[in-house]
């Protein structure tokens, strides 16, 4: 059994357009799987449809076997512990008004009783945050701190470490890195790669950005138009039976 | 030959210094690249030769375009070259535009400043320019809200290039955009330039960019450049450690087996 | 540097100022009891307009009675009337506007209709239309207030609360297992209580001068509460020979008003923590 099945997924706006077509494929555990593909193809939407904060109109996406659409928000939350996000924006990502430790409570609060942590101890609220804040490579002060006074590459630290808190199963990276320089870009990932063999996370890599995909996936897939048109594993992504469009993005990148 | 030279930029803010000590020269029909992170002063550079820095930024220093020190002209002077001999292009394609007014009222805007075409010859001129960019004729009449990124970065091209300028400044014009659009945007760009023969001054944080498009790159840091020379000497043969630095965080394809840690830098 | 440090001095000084003011006020307002030696409300025609003197600091005014107990005492009223309208209208108010503006779709619609139809009439003409109709009395002036402040309060919440609600970080929280309560509590709440507060302390000063113009027009508190407005009312036939009946309440609701200003502006700058860390 998968760790994610998403299976003949549709979905269509009230204005004709065909944003997800017959979208099927799995993530099994610890495994990464990326995803690539332009701005408008679909993949932020499959992203919030697997999150359950967005409907769609046909088809269905389980977790461990079980369905997880046209459920209620109630009999949803348990599921929600195992299915974590970081979304592309780093900016709107943490709320202005709170602190960063009031940020980063967020999910252990909501489960805290209800996980088995492995990698981390909760003894007090300190300790914890200090300890998320020491796994992504962040000074323990900055607990204190407002979103505003950090960098961009400093606070997409800041919501990995919210989204890891609670080791889940699956984090699903909606362009983790693609708003920060090279140097944080380049850091972030790193950081991801390193958290996904400690914690024993999966990933599902969304990005515009073949070559970081590449860096981070086992698998890849290809999306075009709503389309999944291509998925292979990552040594054959120089193969010469690529989708005629991964051959493009791949002459883009090179 | 240099069309554009700064010579010593200095650019205060109140608390701050900015940029220290700047100079660079930018050559005749050259694709120069100016490559730095946020924050090390390249976009305040390209501003500040323009004159669009913020009232409260302060420029000092020589910056030369042909016999005229930018730096101490009018404003009156300052809006006859702006646009019609340098052109500029912002990252942020939404913000540069008029959220009320079509396409073609801001290609208008631009023709009535800088020359004396009538109103159907200005309409001919920009359609021409809109299908030169790849984009539809109907575009003209569409409003800024109705196109894509991608399609927006084209116009602002296509405008920022009407007049034929010596020199275009793009500042970081594909950071916001995804990577299909900016290839598209920048092969265009690379197109273009050849074609009209202006110079280019290419502000990015993205290496990839400047291997395939720049002819010189400076790397800027901290408000500094630390290194200029010919883009293969300089991404081939680094001479300082930040340089090759950025060169090893650049993301790239790689051809070689796939690593489970394969990060590099 | 040295800039940014005089300046924080400044603003501590006058937040100092400020409450120390504020504090004696509502000291004054709450304890005036203590502080009386004469019955406010004691007709003592023998006594009737004397000037200022050691046992009537401010004077009688035409039945004889203290000024400057009556004018203590008006602040309670006064004040005290203009607050608990405030509260109430806040109360009603801000919950309608949050699951307004949270829940959105039909709620949403029936809020905004009600809201216009409320909003449609300046809250004067309300205000004397429903005394008038339910007729004169306090009670009534201060029911007409809060049936015409509380949609100002929705409409402030509701709007701040929709443009939040679409942010990455609200998105995040419902991902995170938070219910809509649980978001609307933790993450919206810090964005509203700094409008709220504002609105609500510039909003004190209007509310007092509605009370007291009304009561000048003899809508609202009824003789013999020494309210400020009633107490300007009373003192009209006096305007010319003793001026000094209608200044006194009359500063009094000036330098309220004014003190409610400042503190709004003051409240508005303590709650942007932006500018908390920047100074």
């Amino acid at each position: 059994m998968s760790l994610l099945d998403v299976r003949n997924v549709h979905k269509t706006y009230d204005n004709g357009v065909e944003i997800l077509r017959d979208v099927n494929f799995s993530i099994e555990r610890k495994e990464c799987l990326g995803l690539v593909g332009e701005s408008g193809c679909g993949k932020s939407t499959l992203a919030r449809c697997i999150l359950q904060i967005e409907s769609f109109d046909q088809g269905s996406i389980l977790f461990e076997g079980t369905a997880l659409q046209n459920k209620s928000e109630r009999s949803l939350k348990p599921y929600r512990k195992n299915i974590q996000a970081v979304l592309q924006n780093p900016a709107s990502a943490l709320n202005p008004k709170l602190r960063i430790k009031d940020s980063l409570m967020d999910p252990y609060l909501q489960f805290g009783s209800e996980v088995n942590l492995k990698h981390f101890t909760y003894t007090s609220e300190v300790n914890f945050i200090g300890q998320l804040l020491d796994t992504v490579e962040l000074p323990k002060s900055f607990a204190e701190r407002y979103p505003h006074e950090l960098s961009g590459g400093q606070k997409q630290r800041v919501t990995i470490a919210r989204a890891i808190s609670i080791e889940p199963a699956l984090i699903i990276l909606d362009e983790p890195a693609s708003s920060l320089d090279v140097l944080s870009q380049a850091a972030v990932l790193k950081l991801l790669g390193g958290l996904r063999e400690t914690l024993d996370i999966s990933y599902l890599f969304i990005s515009h950005d073949l070559s970081a995909v590449q860096e981070m996936s086992q698998r890849i897939m290809v999306m075009k138009g709503g389309v999944i048109v291509d998925s292979f594993e990552n040594e054959k992504l120089f193969c010469s039976d690529r989708h005629s469009y991964t051959k493009e993005l791949i002459s883009m990148f090179e | 030959m240099s069309i554009l030279s700064v010579r010593q930029l200095h650019i205060m803010g109140k608390q701050n210094h900015i940029v220290k000590d700047l100079s660079l020269d930018v050559h005749e029909g050259e694709w120069f690249a100016l490559v730095g992170q946020s924050g090390s002063g390249k976009s305040m550079t390209a501003m500040a030769i323009c004159q669009l820095l913020a009232p409260n930024l302060q420029a000092k220093g020589e910056i030369w375009y042909g016999e005229k020190n930018l730096l101490t002209l009018t404003s009156s002077e300052i809006r006859k070259i702006r646009g019609n001999r340098l052109a500029y292009i912002f990252q942020d394609y939404q913000g540069s535009f008029t959220p009320f007014l079509t396409i073609g009222q801001h290609f208008d805007e631009y023709q009535r400043t800088h020359s004396t075409l009538s109103k159907k010859a200005r309409r001919e001129q920009a359609v021409k320019a809109l299908i030169s960019v790849g984009l539809n004729a109907d575009i003209y009449s569409r409003y800024p809200f109705q196109l894509s990124g991608g399609q927006l970065q084209r116009v602002s091209i296509s405008i920022a290039l009407l007049l034929e300028p010596d020199i275009l400044i793009a500042d970081e014009p594909t950071t916001a955009l995804d990577s299909v659009s900016s290839f598209k945007v920048l092969q265009l760009l690379s197109k273009l330039q050849k074609e009209t023969g202006c110079a280019v001054l290419f502000i990015t944080h993205d290496l990839r960019h400047v291997r395939k498009y720049a002819d010189r790159i400076a790397v800027m840091k901290d408000g500094a450049i630390i290194e200029t020379g010919d883009k293969n000497q300089v991404l081939n043969h680094p001479q300082h450690a930040y340089t090759n630095k950025l060169i090893q965080s650049s993301p790239s394809l790689s051809r070689n087996p796939f690593k489970l840690e394969g990060v590099s830098g | 540097m040295e800039l940014v440090i005089k300046k924080k001095s400044k603003r501590r000084w006058r937040m100092t100022v400020l409450f120390t003011v504020m504090a004696t006020v509502l000291a004054v307002a709450a304890y005036t009891f203590l502080i009386l030696k004469h019955d406010p409300a004691l007709v003592n025609l023998g006594e009737r307009l004397w000037p200022v003197s050691m046992e009537h600091p401010l004077g009688t005014d035409h039945l004889g009675r203290d000024v400057l107990t009556r004018l203590l005492l008006g602040a309670q009223l006064t004040v005290g009337y203009g607050l608990l309208s405030l509260f109430a209208a806040v109360i009603i108010g801000v919950p309608f506007g949050v699951i307004a503006g949270f829940k959105g779709g039909l709620i949403d619609r029936i809020f905004m209709r009600i809201a216009d139809a409320f909003l449609s009439f300046p809250d004067t003409i309300v205000a004397i239309v429903l005394s008038g109709l339910l007729g004169p009395g306090i009670e009534n002036l201060l029911l007409a207030i809060v049936l015409v402040k509380w949609v100002n309060y929705a409409r402030l919440v509701r709007s701040t609360v929709i443009t939040e609600r679409q942010k990455d970080y609200v998105t995040a929280a419902k991902i995170n297992g938070l219910s809509s309560f649980g978001i609307m509590r933790k993450h919206l709440f810090p964005h509203l209580i700094g409008n709220v507060l504002v609105l609500a302390s510039l909003d004190l000063g209007k509310i007092i001068l509605l009370i007291s113009s009304l009561s000048y027009i003899g809508l609202g508190a009824q003789p013999p509460a020494p309210e400020w407005g009633a107490m300007l009312n009373d003192a009209r036939p006096y305007f010319q020979s003793n001026m000094l009946l209608m200044i006194y309440p009359g500063l009094a609701i000036v330098f309220v008003v004014l003190l409610s200003n400042i503190l709004g502006d003051y409240l508005r700058d303590a709650f942007d923590v932006k500018k908390e860390v920047e100074s």
